[in-house]
């Protein structure tokens, strides 16, 4: 373990993930009432948020539990809005080969959305498995406490910041905030645009397969773009 | 109200899944090489799926309710907070100006109206 273990970059990770993580405070909050008003118990709610660890699938979860909706159908909805992790992992993938299994499997528990964005960058910048790994776990630890103490404040005392607020708006912000910095190139900007056309065009489909079908459309419009320029 | 069992199985068998999709890709190309192609697609993964995370976020007012014009505050302050992230490269500064712009359109609209 200490082999891997830089103290500095755990806590550059954990310094650099803080920004985003106000902006996921409402969205925990949101994920604990909607576990409450959905009659979950105390520690269904900490286990959803504890060992799901995931926003979007812990809302639909409620939602249909809450519906009577057969087992069946909120466990494949759930897998369906998760299958961007797939995605997310064949990414870091490269980055981890040389890391020990340990450490690869406790890193991969912490693979979100936020600290996929974070992480990734790191590796691409540093290009250090020591430093990329501690990094990336110091923003992952950070993350999962701070979502499970967001849940709890939302399961106990309700959304306390009102609604006219509009405070949920902070949540796609900082995406945003991850997404602009990796628009590096014309390719890449092609990638989100055409991702951005096509999660919007499919937004019919059910179980929420526009996401990770436009995740498909921007990688693949990106690709083109990539060769075409090439080719010129 | 739902019954225990439902929620129990739903935390263990989504948390197993989600788990497995996260290890998926980390544990097989630890092993096997990744062919070139594969390696080439990867690198649009955090442009495509941050933007198709956002884009729904801000241009549905409601449930199938897409409105791309200045009536949208959420849009005028995305817009807003694009131009600040790409200017600073700072999240605080992009989410902060992506607030404080929602609140003024909003604000403006009201007063408008």
């Amino acid at each position: 373990m200490s082999r891997i273990f830089s103290r500095p970059d755990f806590i550059a990770g954990a310094r650099d993930m803080t920004p985003p993580l106000l902006g996921l405070l409402p969205f925990g909050l949101v994920c604990g009432v909607a576990a409450q008003s959905a009659g979950a118990s105390i520690l269904e709610a900490l286990g959803m948020s504890a060992l799901i660890f995931s926003g979007a699938a812990q809302i639909l979860a409620t939602q249909l539990i809450a519906a009577d909706a057969p087992v069946a159908v909120t466990v494949l909805t759930c897998f369906v809005v998760g299958l961007r992790f797939l995605m997310y992992s064949a990414a870091m993938a490269p980055h981890l080969r040389g890391l020990p299994p340990r450490w690869r499997n406790a890193i991969s528990f912490l693979l979100t959305d936020q600290v996929f964005a974070a992480g990734i960058r790191r590796f691409r910048e540093t290009g250090d498995l020591r430093n990329g790994a501690s990094y990336f776990l110091g923003s992952g630890v950070l993350l999962w406490t701070t979502w499970q103490a967001s849940c709890l404040v939302g399961y106990w005392a309700g959304n306390v910041i009102p609604t006219a607020w509009s405070l949920d708006f902070v949540v796609p912000l900082c995406f945003l905030a991850l997404l602009v910095p990796a628009l590096e190139d014309r390719s890449t900007r092609v990638a989100a645009f055409a991702a951005g056309v096509a999660v919007v065009a499919l937004d019919a489909l059910p179980m929420r397969l526009s996401l990770i079908c436009a995740g498909v459309v921007g990688i693949a419009a990106g690709m083109i773009a990539e060769t075409r320029r090439r080719t010129r | 109200m739902s019954s225990p069992s439902a929620w129990w199985t739903v935390i263990l068998v989504v948390g197993a899944l989600n788990y497995l999709s996260r290890l998926s890709f980390i544990a097989v190309f630890a092993r096997v090489e990744m062919s070139p192609p594969v390696a080439r697609a990867l690198r649009f993964v955090p442009a495509a799926m941050l933007t198709a995370i956002v884009v729904p976020a801000v241009v549905f007012v409601a449930p199938a309710t897409l409105v791309f014009s200045y009536t949208n505050p959420k849009l005028v302050a995305a817009l807003i907070a694009a131009l600040v992230a790409w200017r600073t490269k700072s999240a605080t500064a992009t989410m902060a100006a992506g607030m404080v712009a929602l609140w003024i359109v909003q604000w403006l609209l009201h007063a408008a109206a």
